[in-house]
């Protein structure tokens, strides 16, 4: 299980829920937090479709591995991109990557080779700005990824299983998404169940954690909530986080609790992997 | 003792023969004093350039002079295809800039890491009555060479067992490396040549599944040890039909073969 080649001519899917509820103004890490829960979950969707892209950048353009749907729930529940892919429900990486809604000038450090850092400029893409409006229908959106990923799977059988990463606070205001997430869950291709990820933004002052295998460390009810729904890692993705040094074990779960999420991008195999000798 | 040498090349399923990222050359000429060499690459499929990379890689080790079967000369092999990799970057963003399509910012990154690739080469020596005896072998990755003798398995190099393929071999970056870096992960390896051998060289997925099948008591080098390049949709059938088995991985898909009988 889990071992189906992503390819262009068996790709798969990568379904994104945004939280766009009111409550994402509130700061990540508690009133004296530098940024809101808003702006980390629209910076944590821009650059995991930027590091997606870029894995499968070649020479004529980004090759097709992954159909991308970017799902806000908020005020309403729908597609989220911004720009010229605005209420597209599902996009073909390429298309994505072509169209980001505009590209900011960002500044990132990068090695100098001799030990220190250098600021170098770099073109960052945005396709989700920061939205903190209406409640938290978070059960609709699971039950819309049910829907997109079921279609998915009835054109894509033997696909790669979708993944679906939800990026929220956990405030769900539609009832308990633990019966969608479940049903969402049991959807599968004949290389395996969907699998369903989260990124828990919250304002709790409690340290970062990233993939664990248990809730005992988990600081409240929400994030507790997150990480039962949530998949455990299949062996391959658990072992690409063994390399990227976070402690695992075979009950592990795809599951952030305020911390950097964009390394799943890493846990999925489309071929030869680039890495230098050291 | 002359070695007769098929070689025969297939992209993944749905790509087109401009993306097939394997590359290989055989240097049969005066070259290399009457020896054989042939070099073989596979191009990461995660890296930009992987093509011109594993190209250039391949070009320049079938022309090199030094015997790149010892640390130092697969090292300044490399060190050359790495020296020269900075003009084809240019030369290929010249093109793009001469098509309307500059670089666009997904492919910079990538640009700036390199391109990657594996590289087995063998060198087939002669001896002073001008028949092959002997082959030394130098490799980074999983692409494979297989000597087979008498209907057996006889050498198998780099990789013993299926079991060890995975999608991170230790790859050649197109910026180099030192040579201690280098002697890390370069492995060598030689044997002497009988009148009835026979000798393939493939990347991964075919050596994965030669090794397999041999592992289940199958004689993998029965079915590739007939096939003629003048005939290369007999080699496209195969893979076809193994992909469609699912008993190879739907990857690029080179073998070299080189029959001594």
């Amino acid at each position: 299980m889990y071992s189906a080649e992503i390819s262009r001519a068996n790709p798969t899917c990568f379904v994104f829920l945004i939280d766009q509820s009111r409550s994402m103004e509130d700061r990540i890490g508690g009133e004296g937090g530098e940024q809101s829960k808003d702006d980390v979950v629209a910076d944590a969707i821009n650059r995991l479709l930027q590091e997606l892209s870029i894995k499968c950048a070649k020479e004529e353009g980004v090759r097709d591995y992954f159909y991308v749907s970017v799902i806000g729930y908020g005020k309403s529940v729908g597609p989220a991109l911004a720009g010229a892919l605005a209420e597209k429900q599902l996009v073909a990486l390429s298309e994505v990557a072509a169209n980001p809604a505009r590209l900011e000038d960002r500044v990132k450090k990068v090695s100098d080779g001799a030990g220190g850092l250098v600021d170098l400029a770099v073109k960052f893409p945005i396709w989700v700005d920061p939205i903190a409006n209406g409640g938290t229908p978070m059960s609709q959106a699971l039950a819309l990824a049910q829907s997109i990923v079921s279609s998915w799977l009835k054109e894509h059988p033997d696909s790669f299983p979708p993944v679906v990463l939800n990026l929220t606070d956990g405030e769900s205001t539609d009832g308990d998404p633990t019966g969608p997430a479940q049903a969402l869950r049991e959807l599968a291709s004949t290389d395996g169940n969907v699998l369903l990820f989260n990124l828990h933004v919250s304002s709790d002052t409690s340290p970062a954690i990233s993939f664990p295998d248990t809730d005992a460390l988990l600081p409240n009810r929400y994030a507790k909530m997150l990480f039962d729904i949530s998949s455990v890692l299949p062996n391959h993705m658990r072992t690409y986080a063994l390399q990227q040094s976070f402690s695992v074990s075979s009950d592990t779960r795809g599951f952030v609790f305020n911390a950097d999420v964009t390394s799943v991008v890493q846990f999925l195999d489309i071929g030869t992997r680039a890495s230098d000798l050291r | 003792m002359q070695g007769r040498v098929n070689t025969f090349g297939l992209p993944k399923r749905g790509a087109a023969d401009s993306e097939y990222e394997d590359a290989c050359q055989v240097a049969d000429d005066d070259t290399h004093g009457g020896d054989l060499r042939i070099v073989v690459a596979d191009g990461a499929s995660e890296s930009m350039l992987a093509r011109r990379w594993a190209w250039q890689l391949v070009t320049l080790f079938a022309m090199a002079v030094e015997d790149v079967s010892t640390l130092a000369g697969f090292s300044a092999a490399y060190q050359r295809a790495a020296d020269t990799w900075e003009v084809e970057v240019a030369q290929y963003k010249q093109e793009r800039e001469e098509r309307n399509f500059p670089i666009q910012w997904y492919e910079e990154p990538g640009l700036a890491k390199g391109a990657y690739s594996t590289l087995l080469v063998a060198d087939f020596r002669r001896g002073l009555d001008g028949q092959f005896v002997s082959w030394t072998a130098a490799s980074i990755g999983d692409s494979c060479l297989f000597q087979v003798r008498d209907r057996e398995l006889y050498s198998r190099f780099p990789i013993d067992s299926s079991e060890d393929f995975d999608n991170q071999p230790p790859l050649l970056n197109s910026h180099g490396t030192s040579p201690e870096v280098l002697d890390r992960y370069l492995t060598l390896a030689d044997g002497e040549l009988e009148p009835e051998d026979i000798c393939f060289l493939a990347t991964d997925a075919l050596s994965a599944w030669f090794l397999k099948t041999f592992e289940a008591g199958g004689e993998p080098w029965r079915m590739l040890g007939v096939l003629d390049e003048r005939a290369p949709d007999e080699f496209a059938e195969l893979i076809g039909k193994l992909r469609d088995d699912g008993t190879i991985k739907d990857d690029d898909t080179t073998l070299v073969s080189v029959d001594f009988r």
